[in-house]
């Protein structure tokens, strides 16, 4: 008896010593495939797969529907410009100049820097009517005044967040919390792109530094990263290091690259990460972008009637140059173009920051170039095939910046959520039109009223997408940019 | 599940009786009704002897469905104007039945009374749950899947036509705005079926014939035609139209009329021809036509069989980008941002997809006037862009036969006056791009006045040089 006792035990223990870690794990996963059924039959009732990526993913895909826009450039005054000084009209406002605020418009608000109460503050400019539309701009922007009759202005924009950083963030990707794909992104990854040797998306930003939430803003969030933005600088080098070192010839470069990139499809073949083809795609993008983008971010070939038109200064960091730019990768097919001007916050803090100084320099820089930038896309035919979209994070108060109930050196607005002006041309937008009103002093929407979810909902739209249907399957539900609101803009709609 | 929340209550869950429950007295009804009619009958007399206690059943069975209901109304969520409309009805039922149960022996002497309140009892409950059956199903659940002819008869109004405008600045004032107006408010009376007070207003020629009285009409003063001015009458009026009794027309209405005839009411202007007050505005605005989002003007209505993937596969190896225009659609966009080379040659390898072909952007390659011929073989094209092309544009006029071309970007190339005004045919043509280019304003002049509706951008866009250009401002130091 002992004897086989002894032979079984040893058999055991033998047949033990060869089911190790991994086969212990493998009879649980077909122990647990009971239950794993269940889960799978229960959940029969919902459509929403996992997005299986597969081959190139920037490879150009149909939308929805047939849209209007096949590219987007969006323009945004990082800082919040001042709608008062721009486009919102307010001539009761003057009125009301230097007086004490009432202190109905302070009862249950919260400001980023007024406290107590501050005084109002008149329009700081000059309005007349423009265009047929008899759109009223200001005289800040003489140049703009000629594209009266081609935008649709937003004069009712609304947001919920009184911090830049939260601010741009809602603003770019549809969230005031970090983590969720930037418009951009969203739209690479729907379309992917025409041009595969340049980025679907690319970032450009001017006035001296990035919007204050970060590359966040064009991030790709739990998109895979493929789809982040591009950022591309606008003085020396576009993209640093595209140049092959000393003695590297592009023959070589190729077939490097082919290597790595045979190693990353086996890579990919075994564990099927989506990761591994956004770097796959990469080295290949890499590899064509050093060809065609010194040449696109070049803007020394363009004649010199177009740098006057634009007033680039080659060589410089301007929003001018970006906006040149910006005309130059939409033509070669690039899908979202992102520009940043950073310099709006006008507080009145001190002299850039001053709504009768500062400001005023803003924008002159930039009123030439987006009426240039307008004309260009014009008279080649492009904007009726690009969405340009202009506007800051939030607005700015109607009241004068107290800061710590101190009176500024400089006249300046504090920031304002509940109102404020946006504007829209090109690719299937009304021309000459506005949507939205604000109270006689500019303070709250009273028609019209525009959640920053309903312009993401309206870019999508005009691209060809339902934005309701444009998601991406994370953490057990499907997201989207709009996420669980965001209404499509139609009376700007033509 | 069994987590689920639990928000019931014995109210809530007995007023989901109710719709089981109110078949109950329907029945019970129905049935009593079929007794007290079949008793007639001498052979059947003694059918009558069960008639009192279904109706006191029926009776019961109404008051406990009434209760139900009640509860079931509490829960909310039903229209309310059908809501008390079967609300009161169902009391009544419930009150008939009962008063029918009560005057029983009186009723049961004379027949013909009897089959009386027995067959206003059914129309009762008739009407009763044809309310109820509105609450639940909806208003139009029935008039939904009426016949056509069936419908006539139960004067059902007609589905309103869509308006053959697309936007409200296109429609026709006469046609589109005001007939329509007279044909639901006045031509039931003023047709030449009824002819009152001699007038018929089925058309503008009968209109300004006026009626017995003289015309109506007074081109431009609307306040001195009887046809608006007896509108504004009080209701009491006896010259008031449409009479009391009749709808009147709606403050919209009224507008429009005012402003048609206030403009010299004419036949066959559009609305945007001629001026619009506030007010107007409104009323327009409220009129427009609701956008169908997802078709565009350049996408075919009709559908196509999908490409051959072979002459896809073909093209993308020039490096071109073949792609529907929409995941709903087979209709295809060709770009070639990645096709420098493409070329005469090449442009062959289009023709497969001649019949999705809609979108094509070609700028920046190698093809020439060589490639027109073919260009003019894809008819389906509704956009073409030539930009930065070596076209030259002699053989242009092939292109007439893109019929559907609506976009043609033919800027940065070399054509001629006389290749762009060979496309005169291209009557669909809306939008022309000829920037730096050697085509002159005349030659743009003879093709505008040729194709209505046709834009023309000859850019050339310059900016002028202002003053505060380079004005940089600063507080001034003191």
């Amino acid at each position: 008896m002992s004897r086989y006792k002894k032979l079984i035990d040893e058999a055991n223990k033998e047949h033990l010593r060869y089911t190790t870690r991994r086969h212990f794990l493998m009879d649980c996963v077909t122990g647990l495939g009971a239950f794993a059924l269940g889960s799978f039959l229960t959940s029969c009732g919902s459509s929403s797969k996992p997005q299986a990526l597969t081959g190139d993913p920037m490879a150009p895909k149909a939308p929805h529907f047939p849209g209007k826009a096949k590219s987007v450039i969006y323009l945004h005054m990082a800082g919040a410009p001042s709608q008062l000084e721009l486009f919102d009209y307010k001539p009761a406002l003057a009125q009301l100049h230097n007086q004490l605020c009432p202190p109905s418009l302070l009862e249950g608000k919260k400001f980023a820097f007024i406290r107590g109460v501050p005084k109002m503050l008149g329009p700081q400019a000059v309005f007349k009517q423009h265009g047929n539309s008899g759109a009223w701009i200001s005289d800040h922007l003489p140049h703009f005044t000629s594209m009266a009759d081609d935008v649709a202005f937003l004069k009712a924009v609304q947001t919920d967040q009184f911090n830049h950083g939260p601010a741009q963030l809602l603003m770019q990707t549809g969230s005031a919390r970090l983590g969720r794909p930037s418009t951009g992104s969203w739209v690479t990854y729907g379309l992917g792109t025409e041009n595969s040797n340049l980025p679907g998306f690319v970032v450009l930003t001017s006035g001296g530094k990035t919007p204050d939430a970060g590359k966040s803003v064009w991030g790709s969030g739990f998109l895979p990263s493929v789809y982040q933005g591009v950022q591309c600088r606008t003085k020396g080098d576009p993209v640093l290091f595209l140049t092959d070192p000393d003695g590297m010839d592009r023959d070589l470069r190729k077939a490097s690259i082919d290597a790595i990139n045979q190693i990353n499809e086996e890579e990919y073949t075994a564990y099927g990460d989506p990761e591994t083809l956004a770097r796959i795609s990469q080295y290949e993008l890499a590899y064509k972008m050093q060809i065609a983008v010194p040449e696109v971010m070049n803007i020394n070939n363009e004649p010199d009637y177009i740098h006057e038109m634009y007033g680039t200064q080659p060589g410089k960091e301007s929003f001018a140059n970006n906006c040149l730019l910006a005309r130059k990768l939409v033509e070669k097919g690039v899908r979202f173009v992102q520009l940043y001007d950073w310099g709006w916050d006008s507080h009145g803090t001190d002299e850039n920051l001053a709504i009768d100084y500062g400001f005023r320099n803003k924008c002159r820089e930039i009123d030439r170039p987006i009426t240039a930038l307008l004309q260009d896309l014009k008279q080649r035919g492009l904007l009726d095939e690009t969405l340009v979209v202009w506007g800051g994070e939030f607005g700015r108060t109607p009241m004068q910046e107290n800061r710590d109930g101190k009176d500024m050196p400089f006249l300046g607005r504090d920031h304002h959520v509940e109102a404020f002006t946006m504007w829209m041309a090109g690719a299937g937008i009304k021309k000459g039109c506005s949507y939205g009103e604000t109270d006689e002093i500019g303070y709250s929407a009273i028609k019209g009223k525009v959640a920053i979810n309903d312009i993401h909902a309206t870019i999508l739209q005009q691209l060809g997408f339902d934005h309701e249907k444009l998601t991406y399957q994370f953490q057990g539900r499907p997201f989207r940019l709009t996420d669980t609101s965001g209404k499509v803009i139609t009376p700007i709609l033509s | 599940m069994i987590l689920l929340q639990n928000n019931g209550s014995w109210i809530s869950f007995s007023g989901r009786m109710h719709p089981v429950l109110v078949h109950l007295p329907i029945g019970i009804l129905v049935a009593a009704i079929l007794l007290i009619l079949l008793s007639q009958r001498p052979r059947w007399q003694r059918f009558q002897t069960a008639v009192p206690l279904l109706l006191l059943l029926a009776c019961l069975s109404a008051v406990t469905s009434c209760i139900t209901g009640y509860f079931l109304s509490k829960d909310g969520g039903y229209a309310e104007n059908l809501l008390d409309t079967h609300f009161y009805l169902g009391i009544s039922v419930a009150v008939s039945s009962g008063l029918f149960w009560i005057c029983w022996r009186l009723l049961r002497r004379k027949p013909w009374l009897l089959i009386l309140s027995g067959i206003s009892m059914l129309l009762l409950i008739t009407i009763t749950g044809h309310y109820g059956g509105s609450l639940t199903h909806g208003d139009n659940y029935l008039s939904a899947a009426m016949p056509a002819a069936l419908s006539r008869f139960a004067s059902q109004p007609a589905k309103a036509a869509a308006p053959d405008y697309k936007d409200i600045s296109d429609a026709r004032i006469y046609e589109d705005l005001i007939q329509p107006v007279l044909n639901t408010r006045c031509v039931s009376c003023h047709s030449q079926q009824k002819l009152k007070g001699g007038l018929q207003l089925e058309s503008l020629a009968l209109m300004r014939k006026g009626g017995e009285n003289g015309p109506v009409l007074k081109d431009s003063l609307p306040e001195e035609s009887e046809i608006y001015k007896r509108i504004l009458l009080q209701e009491e009026d006896e010259h008031r139209m449409p009479p009391k009794g009749k709808p009147s027309l709606s403050p919209a209405e009224t507008e429009l009329l005012h402003w048609w005839i206030a403009n010299g009411a004419p036949a066959d202007k559009k609305v945007k021809d001629i001026p619009k007050n506030v007010r107007v505005q409104a009323v327009l605005a409220a009129m427009q036509p609701a956008k169908t989002l997802d078709q565009l003007e350049t996408v075919p209505a009709s559908e196509v069989a999908a490409a051959s993937e072979s002459a896809i596969a073909a093209l993308t190896a020039k490096g071109l980008k073949v792609l529907p225009v929409g995941a709903n659609s087979h209709y295809l966009s060709v770009s070639a941002f990645t096709a420098g080379a493409f070329g005469d040659k090449d442009i062959q390898l289009l023709l497969p997809l001649k019949a999705q072909l809609i979108w094509l952007d070609l700028s920046g390659t190698q093809i020439s006037d060589q490639s027109l011929e073919t260009l003019g073989q894809l008819q389906q094209l509704t956009r073409l862009t030539l930009r930065g092309t070596p076209v030259k544009g002699d053989k242009l006029q092939q292109l007439s036969h893109c019929k559907q071309l609506m976009y043609l970007n033919l800027s940065e190339t070399a054509v001629t006056d006389a290749a762009v005004v060979s496309l005169k045919q291209n009557k669909k043509l809306q939008q022309l791009y000829v920037n730096k280019t050697k085509v002159s304003a005349a030659s743009v002049q003879q093709l505008a006045t040729a194709i209505t509706g046709l834009k023309i951008d000859t850019g050339g866009y310059r900016l002028p040089v202002l003053a505060s250009d380079t004005i940089a401002y600063h507080k001034q130091m003191n």
